[in-house]
């Protein structure tokens, strides 16, 4: 339903603040898109670790790299993506070689603000712009983005805008305008919010959904609230848990699984569980969007398997 | 190597003594209640403290027991908590304001009236100087350098924005001075915009050359905007330049020092870790790291006497194994990340753990602190309530 809903359009991008787990969601979501026989690319901005190495073990060195049959794997580097779009306009390598390899140009790129977010959004409008060459279908049947974090979650998704009225007109201006009318047309891009079931990550994703409207006029298509601790006792037995600590009684319950360890466990667990179902229900208060809830997992390595037991949840959602 | 002293003794010395504290790391790991649960420790100590947040959300304001902050300083009533400050023991707090610190800036720098409505409305300087990706780390501090300057406030403890890459903030300085610096740039336009057209006439070929490309790859408005932007700045680039050094200067200075708060998980370790580096790389006085939100190992909390076998229904018995299987893999891993941090910076980090309630007021500010410096909360009777326990 969801994914149905996700993937009528070719480009996902995945919004939420540092720390929410926005990169395996969007691994997750690759993982299902693929298994649904779509040709996928997870594009990673300027990652210090992409969540291909999950699955891989080797970095995508700003190629378009296939991690697995039919998954892709980018990790964005503005300044390459910046000269690219060098080559692109000039289209004369000697010349272009002169403006890449001139010191005007580098001081420009580090010190002009916003150009690296533009560069990185054409690159993406690029790539959700190509086609085939005979058959001219797109060679990307879906483009899941994992937007760089940053306090102000709106930041990335505003440079074009800052940029479409600081620069009307010329050839910026006019790209701007075209990455702003990608991200804007709901038949094209779907914006997901990704969040934790925490105040301060639920408290900002909210506002980010918010922002998003009155600034950009976009509607998130959905939430995805990641690493929701999920009922592992009836009632019944949460009130045995609290029985069985009140007696104090300590001896095992299973070789070498002590009681009262067992059971602050699982008043831990019960705590969590319900703080996760507290904020579940505040967003689905405020929120008259899709929210989809994904498990917390614990694995001693974050791997192959633990995505796949995501990507189960997103497609059953 | 064995690591040295106490960090928490290292750390609450620091609230005592130095004038700069700056509190850094990536998003979600807890900074801001961090920064706060300092600067309320700090001040209840007999200090005068300014914290500076970054964090628009009113979450800060609320459990400082205002509505809202302002970015003008507004001072913290703590005299209902007990024991109240000591001495002349203040609190203030402030949210920054990236465009109006901006603006600030250029005020104090223009020579005339004239020189700052040219920079201020200018249409790259006020679409930029807000939506700039960096300026909320240069704003932030050049706030801390105007805050710590004065005699107002004995401590300034700055909350700086959350970045994936935490290092942004040390590179701001170098980002702006390089901005500023672009003197090159100003070689290359200047000629052409001083006279207000767009005219395309130049001296010399390789400057012909080049402008047609810029005007092919940016737009000839852009330039001409730009090239307005860095005329109106002209005057200013000494001044700023001057006001970037001092800012490495202020944070270089033995009386800052950086509390880097990080994750246990390994990833927020390692970057952690990687901040810590650049920090000594850069001379810049390390303080302590902090580790938020770390998970315990239910069976090493208690490690009393067992007895017997505990009949259970099998079922129930096998999912809280399970689910304390999963609290020791958890804590295990977290372990073993944290201990690869102490060997790699040779640091003793201050570990929290986890709390079990929400920070949402200055009383749980406080509780939040004792977690700090003494791994739980001080007083007993004050114990955050369990949602279930």
């Amino acid at each position: 339903m969801l994914l149905d809903s996700l993937f009528s359009r070719r480009l996902v991008i995945l919004s939420g603040k540092g720390g929410v787990g926005k990169s395996t969601v969007g691994a997750a979501l690759c993982l299902a898109a693929r298994h649904r026989g779509r040709r996928v690319l997870l594009v990673e901005v300027a990652a210090p670790l992409e969540a291909a190495r999950l699955l891989r073990g080797t970095p995508s060195r700003g190629r378009e790299t296939e991690v697995l049959p039919g998954f892709w794997s980018v990790n964005l580097d503005p300044k390459a993506a910046m000269d690219e779009y060098v080559r692109h306009v000039v289209k004369v390598e000697m010349l272009a070689r002169r403006i890449l390899d001139s010191p005007i140009y580098h001081r420009f790129l580090t010190a002009a603000p916003g150009l690296k977010e533009l560069m990185v959004l054409g690159k993406i409008m690029m790539l959700e712009d190509a086609r085939a060459r005979f058959s001219h279908k797109p060679v990307w049947d879906l483009i899941v983005v994992d937007a760089p974090a940053t306090g102000h979650g709106l930041v990335f998704l505003k440079v074009p805008l800052a940029a479409s009225s600081a620069v009307p007109i010329g050839p910026v201006g006019a790209n701007a305008r075209r990455i702003l009318d990608l991200i804007r047309d709901p038949g094209r891009t779907a914006l997901v919010v990704v969040s934790i079931p925490e105040e301060m990550a639920v408290v900002e994703a909210l506002q980010f959904r918010e922002l998003a409207q009155e600034e950009l006029q976009i509607e998130p298509a959905a939430f995805v609230l990641n690493a929701c601790h999920e009922r592992r006792f009836s009632d019944a037995e949460e009130a045995q848990v609290l029985g069985l600590t009140a007696s104090g009684e300590n001896g095992e319950i299973l070789p070498g699984v002590p009681l009262q360890a067992a059971l602050r466990a699982a008043r831990r667990q019960i705590r969590r569980r319900k703080l996760t179902r507290f904020y579940q229900q505040r967003l689905r208060r405020t929120l008259d969007l899709p929210l989809v809830s994904l498990p917390f997992l614990v694995r001693e390595r974050f791997d192959l398997d633990a995505l796949r037991a995501l990507a189960e949840r997103l497609e059953a959602a | 190597m064995a690591p040295r002293q106490d960090p928490r003794a290292v750390l609450d010395r620091a609230l005592s003594t130095r004038r700069v504290l700056v509190v850094a790391g990536s998003g979600g790991v807890g900074k801001t209640t961090t920064a706060a649960a300092l600067a309320v420790r700090a001040a209840r100590a007999g200090r005068r403290v300014l914290v500076c947040t970054i964090d628009p959300s009113r979450r800060l304001a609320t459990s400082l027991g205002l509505h809202s902050l302002s970015g003008r300083p507004r001072p913290i009533e703590l005299r209902k908590l007990s024991p109240p400050p000591v001495d002349r023991g203040a609190l203030s707090a402030m949210v920054l304001d990236v465009k109006s610190t901006f603006d600030d800036l250029v005020t104090r720098h223009t020579p005339d009236q004239a020189a700052r409505d040219r920079i201020l409305e200018n249409r790259y300087y006020r679409h930029v100087s807000a939506a700039l990706a960096g300026s909320h780390e240069y704003m932030a501090m050049e706030k801390l350098l105007e805050l710590s300057a004065g005699e107002r406030y004995d401590l300034v403890v700055l909350d700086t924005p959350p970045t994936r890459h935490a290092l942004d903030f040390l590179e701001a300085p170098d980002r702006l001075m390089a901005f500023l610096d672009a003197s090159i740039l100003r070689w290359f336009l200047k000629p052409y915009f001083a006279a207000g057209g767009l005219t395309l006439k130049v001296a010399t070929r390789t400057g012909a050359i080049a402008l047609r490309l810029a005007d092919r790859f940016l737009g000839l408005q852009f330039l001409a905007d730009l090239s307005e932007f860095f005329l109106a700045f002209e005057g200013m680039y000494a001044g700023f330049k001057d006001r970037a050094a001092r800012v490495y200067a202020l944070l270089r200075d033995p009386s800052s020092s950086f509390v880097l708060v990080t994750g246990p998980q390994p990833l927020a370790l390692e970057e952690g870790l990687y901040f810590h580096r650049r920090l000594r790389e850069k001379g810049m006085p390390f303080l302590a790291f902090v580790v938020n939100r770390v998970h315990l190992d239910p069976a090493r909390e208690l490690r009393g006497s067992r007895s017997g076998r505990v009949r259970l229904d099998p079922e129930l018995a096998a999912r809280l194994a399970e689910t304390l299987r999963e609290q020791q893999v958890l804590a295990a891993v977290e372990r073993r990340a944290i201990a690869r941090l102490e060997v790699d910076s040779r640091e003793r980090p201050v570990l929290v753990p986890e709390l079990e309630q929400d920070v949402h007021d200055l009383r749980g500010l406080v509780e939040f602190g004792d977690l700090i410096f003494e791994g739980r909360p001080a007083a007993a009777g004050r114990r955050p309530r369990a949602v279930a326990s």
